[in-house]
């Protein structure tokens, strides 16, 4: 399972749609978009500089459909922090529906709102959107086995403390150690572009991986071309499994 | 078993079988996702990002690689070994005669290390992983002088030079702590100093600065990146109190040697290594009821702490962590003499207070300096100013035992000796004497 993250209108809106488009083409199972925040609070400098970069460009509601138009049915989640939305949860939820979003993803739900997880899940699914759950090796043991079994169409391990910055870890031992544990499809994720990392990772047990900061760093010095190439490249090394 | 003077089972026979050969993390046993540390909103560099240059390697791939059990290195092991672990576990039968309550009470004496301190069970390590990166030169922090020291042997011990920024008002009140370090190789500066900027920031604001081991810390963290040196990291990090946790396993295997089932468990509190390293095998794996972390009230950081995230150091070089904090620019008073100066409690350990599952006392200094006494008095042993600080709840909870005819038994984990720190006994005996006779 391959999923794509892009920050929604990276770099700009016109090539963030040839992006979408091409690696749905190419490959990608599932998009997650990133909807930028006001404090990316487990995102590294790379990602947080997209967010500067869109910040203002465009009508988060109106421009959301756009991508809905160019990746036909695969499916889509947002990616977006709990808090900025949390007081008009309802609102932006329908919304999302409405801006044809298959689920959304928050980041801190289980870290800052984790006495009322299920309680956002619920309002989650009630709208009629999947939930998908993000887990880390922070998590305890107990904790990654219940909400595996709660996640929407997989479930998120987030192997370093932050998106994008190659920390030392040993991938292998933290995706062992929650394999038994998760009762649905393990997606790891956060600074996984090595194919050295994703390899281990999947040979560990992984059935994807989430992509991010690599699709954004081969915009920058290639433009969606290159990024699509590595598209192409993470495909094949998945397909080995 | 034998009681002969003051210890009881005072010998390990079977060292090999009770030191252990992993090391045990707590995270994936804790009730909640510990909140993991992060960059600041709008940050102009990222702090997560510069631990890849201030840690070594392998210290922070263990940071960050949370398993339930890690291997102890055997080279490792063999070090732990040579500095006499396990360490013993002693019962302190006269006090519990001095006192009269029907508890026994154990201890895990953390003092009988060359270096007299808890502090040498994580310098080893990281000191070991240090040098087998090829790195030559370990820069850190000290407040009163038991990290440093700690350093400053292991890093001798791996043929790694150290420079120890000293927080200064310890630096002026405790010249042996120096000497030591200085005999071990260690080359100390009483900070704020003027080797780094944010030193000399300091001491521009207020020259006579006392200093705080946040600030010393921050110091040490720059020093580390001007001269492309590696920094080892004393409390805190979860890889710290990782580390710690052949404290608690060893007193786990030690208890059942002798079929005792710990009720209370007590341990300081300064940055939460020692507590954790004690504490936390017992907790994860359910063994014991009561767990309590003390500090100081002179530093009240359980009774006015926020629990929040804050820097661990003053300068704000290290990722933000959540825990219990006065505040990282928060600086001790500075006649105080009780240690246990550290603004905040390790993130894991703060989760396990909110969360109820570890308790919590503060002494100020009269009541530590009292348990002290009657400590050496009856025991022996002169305990380290921090220590008596669990000594004191632990004279507490025997009287609570003894008016409510429990037989319970108490652990508690004395961290250090307190014979380098003589003078703050002194000190402590002077404004103890004078507030009596006011």
């Amino acid at each position: 399972m391959l999923v794509v993250y892009m920050t929604l209108g990276y770099p700009d809106n016109e090539r963030y749609l040839e992006f979408m488009e091409e690696a749905v083409k190419n490959g990608a199972d599932i998009l997650e978009i990133g909807i930028p925040p006001k404090y990316a609070k487990y995102d590294g400098p790379v990602i947080r500089k997209s967010y500067e970069k869109v910040a203002g460009k465009f009508d988060l509601w109106s421009f959301l459909p756009e991508t809905r138009k160019v990746i036909g049915g695969t499916k889509a989640i947002a990616l977006t922090y709990l808090e900025d939305w949390v007081q008009e949860l309802d609102d932006f939820l329908c919304k999302l529906k409405r801006a044809g979003l298959d689920g959304v993803l928050f980041p801190d739900l289980l870290i800052d709102f984790v006495d009322d997880y299920q309680t956002y899940s619920t309002r989650v699914r009630e709208k009629g959107l999947n939930n998908v759950i993000f887990t880390a090796p922070s998590v305890p043991d107990k904790m990654i086995l219940q909400v595996s079994r709660q996640s929407d169409l997989f479930l998120y391990y987030g192997v370093r403390p932050t998106t994008g910055i190659p920390l030392p870890i040993t991938v292998s031992s933290l995706v062992t150690r929650v394999r038994n544990l998760v009762d649905n499809k393990l997606v790891v994720g956060f600074g996984l572009s090595d194919e050295n990392d994703l390899r281990k990772a999947l040979k560990a047990g992984a059935d994807g991986a989430a992509i991010g900061t690599a699709f954004i760093q081969a915009i920058d010095n290639g433009g969606v071309k290159q990024a699509i190439d590595l598209v192409i490249k993470l495909r094949s090394v998945l397909d080995e499994f | 078993m034998v009681v002969v003077g003051v210890y009881d089972t005072p010998m390990v026979n079977n060292a090999e079988e009770i030191l252990p050969k992993y090391w045990y993390n707590i995270i994936p046993d804790l009730p909640k996702p510990l909140p993991p540390p992060r960059d600041p909103l709008g940050a102009e560099f990222s702090r997560i990002d510069l631990l890849r240059t201030i840690l070594p390697k392998e210290v922070l791939r263990q940071q960050l690689t949370i398993e339930r059990y890690i291997k102890i290195p055997e080279e490792v092991r063999e070090r732990y070994l040579a500095i006499g672990r396990p360490t013993p576990l002693l019962r302190a039968r006269r006090l519990e005669e001095y006192l009269g309550t029907p508890a026994k009470i154990y201890f895990k004496y953390e003092g009988a290390t060359p270096t007299g301190s808890h502090k040498i069970n994580t310098a080893l390590p990281q000191a070991y992983f240090a040098r087998e990166e090829g790195i030559e030169h370990v820069v850190t922090e000290t407040g009163a002088g038991q990290w440093g020291t700690a350093t400053a042997l292991s890093a001798t011990m791996y043929g790694m030079k150290s420079t120890v920024f000293m927080v200064k008002v310890s630096y002026e009140q405790k010249p042996m702590r120096k000497s030591i370090m200085q005999l071990y190789g260690g080359e100390v500066y009483p900070s704020p100093t003027d080797l780094t900027e944010f030193g000399k920031k300091v001491r521009k604001e207020n020259p006579n600065h006392p200093g705080s081991l946040g600030i010393a810390m921050s110091e040490a963290i720059e020093y580390a990146l001007d001269h492309h040196l590696k920094y080892l990291v004393g409390s805190v990090l979860d890889v710290v109190i990782l580390h710690q946790s052949v404290i608690g396993q060893e007193t786990i295997a030690q208890l059942d040697e002798l079929g005792e089932e710990p009720d209370v468990l007590i341990g300081c509190v300064g940055g939460g290594s020692n507590f954790g390293g004690f504490s936390f095998p017992f907790i994860g794996n359910g063994r014991g009821k009561k767990y309590i972390a003390v500090a100081s009230a002179e530093i009240p950081k359980f009774s006015t702490g926020e629990y929040k995230y804050d820097f661990p150091d003053s300068a704000g070089l290290l990722p933000l962590v959540k825990m219990i904090t006065m505040g990282n620019s928060y600086v001790p008073p500075p006649i105080y003499a009780g240690g246990l100066r550290y603004h905040g409690a390790a993130p894991s350990l703060s989760l396990l207070m909110k969360e109820g599952i570890v308790g919590w006392r503060e002494y100020n200094e009269n009541q530590i300096f009292e348990a002290a006494q009657m400590f050496m008095r009856t025991q022996g042993i002169v305990p380290a100013p921090e220590s008596s600080h669990a000594i004191r709840a632990v004279i507490e909870e025997a009287l609570e035992a003894k008016r409510a005819n429990r037989k319970e038994v108490i652990v508690f984990n004395l961290s250090g000796h307190g014979l380098l720190d003589l003078p703050n006994y002194d000190s402590m005996m002077k404004r103890v004497t004078s507030n009596e006779q006011r």
